[in-house]
């Protein structure tokens, strides 16, 4: 599939050409299942008015994922797949970066609350940028998430009143103006 | 010479002269506007009941030249993330990022903005002036969508799945089935019982839109284009190495020389947006839908087809002025941004209803006229700007995905300002992320998410109505007639596309 004419808009920009990951494939479908039968059982005691959609369309999800199961035995079978889970994790050389840039994420959600937008903010941006810049352009990522953090701090906190989790930088210039 | 059923020439270019005087304040509002709209979280809505001390303070009309206007551009706005960097601003323009964010990859995204801009503006205007001509006439749509016929419409949104099926089919299926279940969870429409939320309290109201807006598209997008130097192929990079005004022009000839299809789909938004509780998330996605199965080269769309753009673009600002038909003829706000606009004008003395016309024409008519000349002044505005949004799309993604994140998490924060919702989006940038690395579309997750609730809501309403008899579903004959054209509707793309290799095998023999 070259780029230009990538006919599938959310098709992975690095998918590997080659045999089929199936079991990468399998893990939406599978999540999908999960998730359906744990529906199920939230409802099993509740009134017709709140099983009767979700059991008609969880039946018919259950359906067509059992089709693919068969779909992916037969893919494997016939030596165009396998079980294992490349696809997701292709290019490889991309799997640190990625869960580096994953922690700094959950990291930048749970530390908002104790130190506030905007110094949660100034860091998340300047560790991820000197992450993915791979250590080069510094002084660039230390000035864009300065810049960053502080316009976003007078355009949501400022501008539209929005009640991010305050912190000593918040809380700082309330006291001052 | 009558123009409607009240306004004459006379009222029409008064009020017209009188808008234009209020043009100090309507190109802040317009630029705000654009710049809510564009973030995803922040909306017309939250951003009007932010400014209600200023609105308040206003005299009616130029508060009413304010709403409008911002509510007009907030629409456009959200296009350009979408097209940009594949980040709908609200969910009005979920469905334009299937076309618009390939043209942008491709280095057409001048072109493709250029398309969102026009395509906008002529869907705006034009469904100004059918509003402003056919007001009575279209207060009573909303009379005649009950139940029954809002299923049939939703039908035409969700039917959305089985196209972008066409290309794997049970992984569309997969995908827009495993949305349909993610949309029914919360407390059922009845009796409240709370369904599949984990514990957890923030989900009792349902899933809300904008954390799985920003997840399934904007956060899975980050994680992805960090494997490459910018989003942008190598193609495109070429092509946005001599960037021209001619881009801008094609962009604007293309949606000149469709003129059509812009109408058509501008006309479903309208009629999609007099239906108080529906919206421009469901009209964008009917369009798409109605566009590629009346198109003569589907499969093309997904590609960075103009018509794919198009489609969802006239079709949500077809939206704006359908919402504000039942809100001045009936009283009813058609959507969160008109209910607010009713706060405001009846904190100003002014009575909704038919009578409105006759004792407040400045009103009645003056919301029809600000709103025409606001899409105005915003294509005047955004055109000569296309091109240097569109630099965007070479910024290194070492600095665009951390941007991305930090800003879409705290967009999916505002409209609740929940900080659940910050992990709720990041679920769903997991989800986006194993989606698209595996070829299954998150916009066929997301239609189930938007959708899916709102079909139950109006299925269980319709069959408690009937006491259970689920032949109500073809009960009204307005009701069958939609049921009729959605099996045309699925049914003809496949008719088309039969009668087409006919013609190929037998032009071949």
């Amino acid at each position: 599939m070259s780029d230009e004419n990538s006919a599938e808009l959310d098709a992975e920009p690095s998918a590997a050409s080659g045999p089929r990951s199936m079991g990468a494939e399998l893990v939406i479908p599978a999540g999908a299942v999960v998730f359906t039968l744990y529906y199920f059982l939230t409802i099993i005691d509740s009134p017709w008015t709140a099983q009767v959609s979700a059991v008609f369309v969880g039946a018919i999800l259950i359906a067509l994922v059992l089709a693919f199961m068969i779909t992916a035995i037969r893919t494997v079978a016939r030596g165009d797949g396998d079980w294992g889970f490349a696809a997701l994790l292709q290019p490889l050389s991309y799997v640190k970066t990625r869960l580096y840039l994953l922690g700094l994420t959950v990291g930048y959600i749970v530390v908002i609350n104790w130190l506030g937008f905007t110094i949660t903010t100034f860091l998340f941006l300047f560790l991820a940028m000197a992450l993915l810049g791979q250590g080069k352009r510094v002084k660039l990522s230390l000035s864009l998430a300065a810049a960053l953090s502080i316009s976003g701090y007078l355009l949501f906190i400022v501008a539209f009143e929005t009640r991010f989790p305050f912190g000593p930088f918040e809380t700082a210039l309330e006291a001052l103006f | 010479m009558e123009i409607g059923t009240d306004i004459t020439w006379d009222i029409f270019t008064g009020l017209l002269l009188n808008t234009l005087s209020f043009w100090w304040m309507m190109i802040p509002a317009v630029i705000l506007g654009l710049v809510v709209g564009a973030i995803p979280g922040f909306s017309a809505a939250n951003t009007i009941i932010i400014l209600l001390p200023l609105t308040f303070a206003m005299d009616v009309e130029a508060g009413l030249v304010f709403m409008v206007a911002l509510y007009s551009a907030s629409r456009m706005g959200a296009g350009i993330p979408a097209i940009l960097v594949n980040i709908p601003g609200t969910a009005g323009a979920a469905a334009t990022p299937l076309d618009g964010y390939p043209m942008a990859r491709q280095g057409r995204g001048q072109q493709a903005l250029a398309i969102s801009f026009v395509a906008s503006t002529a869907g705006g205007l034009l469904t100004t002036i059918i509003a402003l001509l056919a007001m009575p006439w279209l207060a009573r749509v909303s009379f005649f969508m009950h139940s029954v016929e809002m299923i049939v419409v939703m039908l035409f949104g969700i039917s959305l799945i089985a196209t972008i099926a066409a290309r794997n089919t049970l992984k569309g299926l997969i995908a827009g089935f495993f949305g349909l279940m993610i949309g029914f969870v919360g407390t059922d429409h009845v009796y409240a019982a709370p369904r599949a939320t984990f514990g957890f309290l923030e989900l009792y109201d349902g899933i809300p839109l904008v954390p799985a807006l920003v997840g399934l598209f904007a956060v899975s997008e980050a994680f992805l284009v960090i494997e490459g130097e910018s989003i942008l192929t190598k193609r495109g990079r070429e092509l946005m190495a001599a960037p021209s005004w001619a881009a801008t022009f094609e962009g604007m000839q293309i949606c000149v020389k469709r003129w059509w299809h812009v109408t058509w789909c501008s006309i479903v938004g309208l009629a999609i947006g007099v239906i108080p509780g529906a919206g421009a998330s469901i009209a964008a996605f009917v369009a798409y839908q109605q566009s590629r199965s009346f198109s003569k080269t589907p499969e093309l769309y997904g590609t960075g087809h103009p018509e794919g753009l198009i489609a969802p673009e006239a079709a949500n600002n077809g939206v704006t002025s359908g919402t504000l038909v039942p809100l001045i003829i009936l009283g009813l706000p058609g959507g969160a941004t008109a209910a607010i606009m009713l706060v405001v004008l009846e904190f100003h003395g002014v009575n909704f209803g038919p009578s409105l016309f006759a004792e407040r024409p400045e009103i009645g008519f003056g919301i029809f006229i600000a709103m025409f000349v606001s899409y105005v002044f915003m294509i005047f505005t955004i055109i000569p700007l296309s091109r240097y949004m569109t630099r965007v799309t070479v910024i290194s993604t070492s600095f665009m995905a951390p941007v991305i994140i930090s800003f879409t998490l705290v967009g999916s924060f505002v409209p609740r300002e929940f900080a659940f919702d910050m992990g709720l989006a990041l679920a769903f940038g997991i989800l986006g992320y194993v989606a698209r690395k595996t070829n299954y579309h998150v916009a066929a997750i997301l239609i189930g998410v938007i959708l899916g609730p709102l079909l139950e809501q109006f299925f269980l309403r319709a069959i408690r109505m009937a006491n259970g008899d689920i032949m109500v579903l073809f009960s009204s004959r307005l009701g069958n007639a939609l049921w009729l054209a959605l099996a045309v509707s699925i049914a003809l793309p496949y008719a088309l596309d039969y009668k087409r290799r006919k013609a190929e095998t037998s032009g071949g023999s």
